[in-house]
This record gives structure tokens, sequence and C-alpha cells, in this order.
């Protein structure tokens, strides 16, 4: 007997199958090897120099001083206690907001496009639009917050100068931004709970909260650790809204590492530091990647 | 009271909820866009224009080069798009198809990758594309791009891929056609929606970022969307009209993208979270 695999693999050779897979794969790692294994390297061994070009061009080589200095530096640690509140409120929120536009968007619609699109929509919008139509909204004259604030009853604020403010509104808008995917992937993960399930649970007389409680809520768990994850690791990453509503301020009050390690490099021109605070990003970054590969995909296999 | 018709209610209420959630701001900017200065500043807000004019996209196409801003947006996101896709395929077909050694660590390195900060790839790309004389080159935004998306196209692919019969391949081979012909005539036809689920990915992707663009493509004539875009906002003032207006123009090739091909998209986007 021979299986088809069997027979597939044999009538090209495994070294020619192998030289094949060789050459199919070499394209993608050119391209990832230029554009991410390269820059990491270099980014390593930048860190590890005194290089500012508006200094001069020539790089000395000092060690671990830039990470030294990251770890003296007050605004070091502002950017990564704003990031780490950015996480705390966001990822949170956006899971909470999320399960409850899944929940609503798995009711039985007769016509399924509008609720779909709504959900797609928010994750389409490129993230600096968001920021600027949210700045919009938190407009202090013209904005809808106020506006409908003033209507409510309630006192118009300078949301955006004001640095209490400021870092709800953002995290407001990150919020609304991200839960939509969030949504999207705990939708695909309700839908594949058997509907038998509930029927048996309703047979028992369990009520729509036990029902939530006993069946749904572990049943999403794979989902809901998928997007706990996602969203922790970009949420390191935040740059864009925060960068359209407020550039970071007032002052630094909303600057997060992302945009420290831009003004930094970029801006100044100070490649020795940014390379060093973009290496703590990084690996902040690879730390949670690991965790996901190790128990979420892991736990598959 | 029938509780049938209750539901039905409810059903209707929580659409409601969804779709205002996900529509109102596009809405809004739209609404804004048709708005004239003197209305855009007046005090209570109106929330329907009371004298709706395009005359703001008129504006902003002749005020600043946003007909420009739109063909850099189009050229990095489909010319990265092209090269994602068509890298990702070969390298998909190999990872589920031939025997390659250490696959699951090539796939978990492939997740790993698509994890990396931008923000820290934009330190050294951006030396490296100076030196090399390459910044404000649209290279310097396709390759990139075309990279930051490969993890999940390869990874959408590799599911596509086999999802295909094998049988049905090494029929075709047992019929004379060579392993390219039969990739030709049989994978291809069957994997194209895989594909096109992972270029509309990569698409979006492109036509949104922003943190690259700003610092790879910097100079005015070769700015994309967001960048330019975003730049229209001075320290203190602030034009609505024309940056409402050219956020609508930005926004309507992604919309389109997805309202036409939601589902895809909504499978491609999903497919990591069930599975895992």
């Amino acid at each position: 007997m021979t299986r088809p695999q069997d027979r597939y693999r044999r009538s090209f050779g495994d070294l020619s199958e192998r030289a094949l897979a060789f050459w199919l794969l070499v394209p993608a790692g050119l391209l990832l090897g230029f554009i991410a294994l390269y820059p990491v390297i270099r980014l390593v061994y930048t860190s590890f120099f005194q290089y500012q070009l508006t200094l001069g061009p020539d790089a000395t080589f000092n060690g671990l001083e830039n990470y030294a200095a990251a770890l003296r530096d007050a605004r070091f640690w502002n950017a990564l206690k704003n990031t780490s509140l950015i996480v705390l409120v966001t990822v949170p929120g956006a899971l909470l907001v999320g399960l409850g536009l899944a929940l609503l968007a798995n009711l039985p619609f007769r016509v399924k496009w509008p609720v779909r699109l709504g959900l797609l929509l928010p994750w389409a919008l490129p993230l600096v639009f968001v920021g600027l139509i949210f700045q919009w909204f938190f407009d202090s004259q013209y904005g809808v917050v106020n506006d409908l604030l003033a209507r409510l009853g309630g006192e118009r604020q300078f949301w955006l100068f004001k640095p209490d403010l400021a870092f709800w509104a953002i995290c407001w808008t990150i919020i609304w931004k991200t839960s939509s995917f969030v949504a999207l992937i705990l939708l695909a993960g309700l839908q594949t709970i058997p509907k038998e399930l509930y029927e048996a649970a309703e047979v028992d007389g369990a009520s729509p909260f036990q029902r939530f409680w006993r069946v749904t809520l572990p049943l999403l768990t794979p989902a809901i650790l998928v997007a706990l994850i996602f969203r922790t690791i970009t949420a390191f990453q935040t740059f864009d809204i925060p960068y359209a509503m407020t550039k970071g301020g007032p002052g630094n009050a909303t600057e997060t590492l992302a945009m420290y390690v831009r003004v930094t490099s970029i801006e100044n021109l100070n490649f020795g530091y940014g390379s060093a605070l973009a290496m703590l990003l990084f690996l902040i970054s690879m730390v949670i990647t690991m965790i996901y590969l190790r128990y979420v995909r892991g736990a598959d296999e | 009271m029938n509780p049938f018709k209750n539901l039905r209610l409810w059903v209707w209420v929580a659409a409601a909820v969804v779709v205002f959630n996900g529509f109102f701001p596009a809405l809004w900017i739209f609404f804004t866009s048709l708005k004239l200065e003197g209305e855009l500043t007046r005090i209570p807000i109106t929330y329907w224009p009371d004298n709706p004019t395009f005359q703001n996209y008129l504006q902003a196409f002749r005020e600043q080069p946003l007909g420009r801003y739109f063909f850099n947006s189009v050229v990095v996101a489909v010319g990265s798009t092209l090269l994602c896709v068509g890298v990702g395929s070969l390298a998909a077909y190999a990872l589920a198809r031939l025997h390659v050694p250490r696959r699951n660590l090539i796939l978990s390195l492939l997740v790993g990758v698509s994890m990396f900060p931008v923000a820290s790839l934009m330190v050294p790309l951006y030396q490296t594309f100076n030196e090399i004389g390459l910044r404000n080159n649209y290279l310097a935004l396709i390759l990139p791009h075309a990279a930051l998306s490969l993890p999940v196209a390869t990874l959408t692919l590799v599911s596509f891929f086999a999802g295909i019969p094998r049988d049905l391949e090494s029929a075709a081979m047992v019929d004379g056609s060579s392993r390219l012909g039969a990739l030709w005539r049989i994978v291809v036809p069957l994997s194209a929606p895989g594909v096109f689920t992972a270029a509309i990915l990569a698409f979006v992707n492109s036509w949104d970022e922003f943190l690259l663009a700003s610092t790879l493509l910097p100079a005015k004539a070769m700015r994309t969307l967001p960048v330019g875009i975003q730049l229209y906002q001075g320290e203190y003032v602030f034009p609505w009209p024309l940056i409402s207006a050219a956020l609508v123009v930005a926004l309507v090739p992604v919309a389109l993208v997805i309202a036409v091909f939601q589902e895809r998209v909504v499978g491609g986007l999903t497919q990591g979270g069930v599975k895992g």
C-alpha cells in the first residue's frame, strides 16, 4: 500500500523537493532579512554607540551607557508610564467593549452586511485618521463631545489641553478603534460554539446569565486569549492616535515610548540613544510574543 | 405580549448599536466635509449640514497636492501588495506542500516577526535607506510595507494551500503535467480566494500605515495620504473644511474594498483567532 503522500513525494525525489522548497522560500527570506532581521541587528549594534548626527558624524563605542542613560532619563520613565497606562486601560477596555459588540453582532440578523460592516469599518480606518476625527470630536469649541455635554447640562471641557483629560480622550479613541477587531475575533469564536450546548443548558434550567457564564465564556477563552495578547502587543507600540491627537502634549503628558523613540532618533538624529530606546520597546514586544507563542499557539499543537 | 416580537425588537436595537458605533465617526466627518467654514465654526454646532456643498472638496484638491498624495498612496499600496502576495505565495506553497525542515520553527518565526514594533525598525531603516540613497524613493516604503504584511499573508496562504486536496494536484501530475503546470492549473485557481484575502489585508495595512511613511517618504511630492493630511494642521490653525474633505477622499478606497469583500476580510482577519 502506498499512501497518496508517498506517491507524491516519490515522484520527485527527496532532494529536488528540498531544493524546490528552498528556492521558493528564498525571496521571503531575503525580504524579511533586509527589512526585519538586518535592522534588528543594526539596532542592537547602534545602541552600544554614542552616535548623534547633530554632534558629529562619528560613532564612538560606549557599551551599555545608552541603556544606563535611559534608566536615569525622566522622560523615558514618563513615556514608559504613559504607554503602560494606555495598555492597562485600553486592553481591558477594548476586550469588554469588543465582547459586548460581538455578543450583539451574534444575534440572528436577517441582513448581515450592515452589522459586519459596522465592525469592519473601525478596523479599516487608518489610525492617524481616527486620531484626527476624534480630535475634532473632542474639540473644545466645535466638538460633538462638548456639545452633548452642554446639552445634558454638564460643563464644557478642554479635553486635549489638560493632561488627565487628554489621556482619557486618547484611551477612549484607542478603545473605539481597536474594539471592533477584538469583536471580529470573538464573534468568530462565538460562532464555533455548538447551538446544542445552549439548548442543553436551557433544558437544564440555566438562566441566560448562567448560560453566558458556564457555556459562552469558557468556550470563548481561547479567542479571548488571542485577542488579549495581540491587543497587548499593539498597545505597547501605540503611536499614531496620540500623535495625531496631541503630539504627546500637553508638555509630554501623553507621550508614548514609540513617540519618544521617534523624537530622539528621527527629529534629534540621536541614533545611539534612540536605538537603545527602540531596543527596550523591542524587548517588551518580544517577551509578550514569546508568551503568546508558548502558551497560545503551543497549547494548540 | 408576544415574546417573539420582543426578541425582534431587541435584535433591531443591537444592530442599531453596532452599526451606529462603527459608522458614526466616518459619517460625522462626511457631514463635516459638506459644511462651509462659517457653519463649522458656529455655536451651537449643527448636526445635519444646513447647506450641503462639495465646495470643500474642490478646495482640498486646489490648495494641497491631494491628488498627488492619493497617487503616492496607490503606488505604494499596490506595489507592496503585489510584492507581498507574490513572495508570500511562493513561501506558503513550500510550507504547506513540500518537505521543509524545521517547518514549525519557520512558522513561529513568522509570527514573531509580525510582532516586531514598527517604531523599532524605523530607526535602522531610516539610517540604511539614507545611506543607500533610497529615502524618498517609492521602494523605501514598498519594501517595508510588503515585509510587514508578509507574515500575515503567508500564514493566511499556508492554511489555504493546506486546504486544497493533494490528490487533485497529484492526479494532474500523473496525467503528465509538470509540477509547475499542476501548480498553475490546479493550485492557483483553487487558492485564488486565499490570495485575494491576503492581498486585501496587505493593501489595507499599507494604505493605513503612517510611522514609516512619514519617516521614509517625507518629501512633499512623495507623501502618502496619512502623512500629507496629518500635516494640514498647523501649530494653532486647524483647517477643518480641508481636512474633512481630504479624509473622505482618503477613506473611499478602503471603505470600498471592505464593503465589497467584507466576508473575505472577516475570514482572513479571524482565521488566526479561531485556530490560535
